[in-house]
């Protein structure tokens, strides 16, 4: 910066504005675009502030007082919430149902996904097409996805039933037998979250160099082979990424569970953390204990990201 | 213009410039934050006309036909009351609690909240509600007390009647005589032994249920069989009752109609199944269910109606119970405009406006009055509910109903499914009840 390095020097009497004024007017602009940045945030912060942060701090703070709702009472509570949750089978439950969900959806909708986007990656005749097909049910509506789901389940007349009776089988009440609501919430799961994934997996596919491979069809290296020692190494830092934001997205399942299971599924059977929430909250009144089981889940998350985070870290010291 | 005065006034003039445009926006905000309070209070004017803007959450009137009823509803009440603006949030009772949880913990509730009976003890208790300020001995003249002792909390009246609804055996008597029965059944043996006979199955599939009992919500089809049985929700000091040995005889029962006699298969069927009630199309035979399940027969199968095949008939074992619940409207504590609220309440609770709302929703009316009234004397579903209102019984009754009410379903599916055996399932929730009612 010239200005700056010149030499300082007193301005003569009635002298035009020199570079002796520039860091005045330097500050000044300074201080007008702080003040137009602090403008341009003041709507961001205020909601901010107002829809999240409030929210989050009242529920800190409600989860350990017993709030009624109705009445408008506050009370301390101490860990009373955190020890009636824990001595909730329901609840404890919910968790189990969480934690099997997100086993299942996570790792097979990635490894899916990893699948689908080598295929899609590869030359071929309406490549587009797939790829919008594949990422359509992740832009549709869950609840219209979810009744169409939904028929699809019904026993007497939905289609999965229908093949299956052509093999002589007489299927299931999906959505209505504990043995098999999970499993069908999870398919729709799956179904619906491969799209995003794949989308991930593509554009990190397309960042590997092409002499990569070049290097290895020289050595003789096979298709598998490639995809092995190449492919699946260098998406590394994809994979961590959709293993996080899908872990979080797993644990806060909620509109999938809650329309094709409605009151927690046959017997509690598809109850996840998340509807549980919801059901203590604004079905039972209890205000407070959902707020106890907010903070579990909370906790639950952030665990999660933070050993996430702690191998991402290491991968990129690596690197 | 000098250059340094120049800037001075540009520079001063974008000041102003900008402090106008923020005192705007504040001034803006600040106005925009006072609106958000609603209009100042005001109700009754000196000449006893009332007057406001009030919001009404009603679980009733459901569906594109039930808004057109409502809407014809209140442009007459704008007739009567036109400086009254009425603004409706429809809802269904499965969601009426979430509907009331968020607008109490926002601070503005409905000022007109239409709930169901088991919801005035609750509400009432922790203030919600205001005392209408009415006789029950007054309303008991002109409404059917069944339906006006729910609206009633510690001798003061919280809510006025609108509508009852009622739970019993509704059976195709087409299809009981071509199995040589001419009869519905008078006690849980005939019930367990007819639902056998009728029930068909092919190559292993059902295609028709003997007895249906997963059309119901299933805690509203379990209570009047537990009370058909002798059994009650809580004792007369407000103590658990639903384990005792009748109320879990009478879930045994409902496993054995499943488990046992396979008169149904769970899953089957579930309450507003897209595929419609299986009794109206000839897949269960008899089936525990509400009195507007007329409705959908008349719009269905109206040759049903036509032949006259369609029978109803009391739960009944030890003693005949049919379950009745109900709607009344209700005024909030913190109302804005108590008066306006309350001509609402009386408009919907009288005549033409119940009517339109039976009507609408198939429903047994709360007016005594209208026991005599076209649409009761064309509706036989309606007139033998109340024929029957004798051996009704209703849910609640405590304080705490309203938390331990969702939790039926899960214990009653766990012995359905097998999971647990009755007795287990009905001691569990009994268990989690009395813990919910000694924290209430």
């Amino acid at each position: 910066m010239t200005v700056t390095s010149l030499p300082a020097k007193a301005p003569a009497a009635g002298a035009p504005p020199g570079p002796t004024r520039a860091p005045r007017r330097r500050r000044r602009l300074g201080y007008e675009r702080r003040r137009a940045a602090w403008l341009m945030l003041t709507p961001a912060l205020i909601h901010l502030t107002w829809w999240i942060g409030i929210p989050v701090l009242a529920t800190f703070v409600l989860a350990f007082t017993h709030y009624d709702v109705l009445a408008g009472t506050v009370t301390w509570a101490g860990l009373d919430n955190f020890t009636e949750i824990f001595a909730d089978e329901t609840w404890n439950t919910s968790i189990l149902h969480t934690v099997v969900y997100t086993f299942f959806t996570v790792p097979v909708a990635m490894a899916l996904a990893v699948v689908i986007a080598v295929l899609l990656n590869a030359k071929m005749r309406a490549r587009a097409w797939y790829r919008a097909a594949f990422f359509l049910p992740h832009i549709t509506a869950t609840v219209a996805i979810a009744l169409v789901w939904m028929w699809m389940f019904e026993p007497n007349i939905g289609l999965f039933n229908a093949v299956l009776a052509m093999f002589g089988v007489n299927g299931p009440a999906w959505l209505s037998d504990p043995d098999f609501a999970m499993a069908a919430v999870i398919v729709v799961s799956v179904w619906k979250g491969v799209g995003l994934k794949m989308l991930i997996y593509l554009a990190a596919l397309q960042s590997i160099p092409p002499e990569t491979y070049e290097a290895a069809d020289l050595d003789g290296a096979s298709g598998p082979r490639r995809f092995w020692s190449i492919t699946l190494p260098l998406l590394k830092p994809a994979t961590f990424f959709v293993f996080v934001v899908s872990m979080i997205d797993a644990f806060q399942v909620f509109d999938q569970v809650y329309v094709l299971t409605p009151d927690g599924g046959p017997a509690n059977a598809t109850t996840v953390m998340t509807f549980e929430i919801y059901r203590t909250a604004f079905s039972e009144f209890r205000i407070s204990t959902a707020c106890a089981q907010s903070l579990v889940l909370f906790a639950f998350l952030l665990v999660l990201t933070v050993i996430s985070r702690r191998l991402t870290g290491k991968d990129d010291d690596a690197r | 213009m000098p250059r340094k005065a120049s800037l001075h006034m540009a520079s001063q003039t974008s000041a102003v410039t900008r402090r106008t445009v923020l005192g705007a926006a504040f001034g803006l905000g600040v106005a925009a934050a006072a609106g958000c309070g609603g209009p100042a209070p005001s109700s009754s004017t000196d000449t006893g006309e009332v007057s406001g803007t009030i919001r009404l959450l009603t679980p009733i009137f459901e569906g594109a036909e039930g808004q057109k009823t409502l809407e014809g509803l209140l442009a007459t009440f704008k007739q009567k009351h036109p400086k009254v603006t009425v603004e409706v949030d429809y809802t269904t009772y499965a969601k009426l609690n979430e509907k009331l949880t968020t607008s109490i913990a926002g601070g503005r509730p409905y000022d007109v909240m239409l709930m169901g009976v088991g919801w005035i003890p609750p509400f009432a208790a922790k203030g919600v509600l205001a005392d209408l300020g009415e006789s029950a001995d007054g309303l008991t003249s002109r409404f059917n007390k069944r339906v006006v002792d729910p609206g009633v909390y510690q001798g003061k009246v919280y809510a006025l009647p609108i509508m009852l609804d009622t739970r019993f055996g509704i059976y195709r008597k087409d299809i009981f005589a071509e199995a040589g029965l001419s009869a519905a059944p008078k006690n849980f043996d005939e019930l367990r032994d007819m639902g056998r006979k009728l029930t068909k199955r092919e190559g292993g599939k059902l295609v028709r249920a003997g007895v249906d009992i997963l059309s119901n919500d299933l805690r509203q089809t379990f209570l009047p069989l537990m009370w058909a049985n002798g059994g009650e929700l809580f004792t007369p000091d407000g103590k658990v009752a639903f384990n005792s040995p009748a109320s879990v005889a009478a879930l045994q029962l409902m496993t054995d109609i499943i488990v046992t006699d396979k008169s149904e298969d769970f899953g089957y069927t579930q309450p507003g199944a897209a595929t419609g009630i299986p009794l109206v199309q000839g897949r269960a035979a008899m089936m525990v269910g509400h009195n507007n399940v007329w409705l959908e027969i008349e719009k269905n199968a109206p040759d049903l109606v036509k032949d006259g095949k369609i029978g109803f008939f009391p739960i009944a074992n030890t003693r005949a119970a049919m379950f009745q619940g109900g709607t009344l409207g209700t005024v909030a504590a913190k109302s804005q405009h108590p008066a306006a609220a309350k001509a609402l309440v009386q408009f919907l609770a009288d005549s033409d406006a119940a009517l339109a709302a039976c009507k609408q929703r198939g429903n047994v009316p709360a007016l005594k009055a209208l026991e005599s009234s076209e649409y009761v004397k064309a509706n036989p579903s309606v007139q033998f509910a109340m024929g029957n209102l004798d051996s009704a019984f209703s849910e609640g009754g405590v304080p705490a109903w309203l938390e331990i009410r969702g939790d039926f379903k899960a214990a009653i599916e766990s012995a359905l499914l097998g999971k647990k055996s009755p007795q287990q399932a009905l001691d569990e929730l009994a268990a989690k009840a009395t813990q919910v009612m000694a924290r209430s």
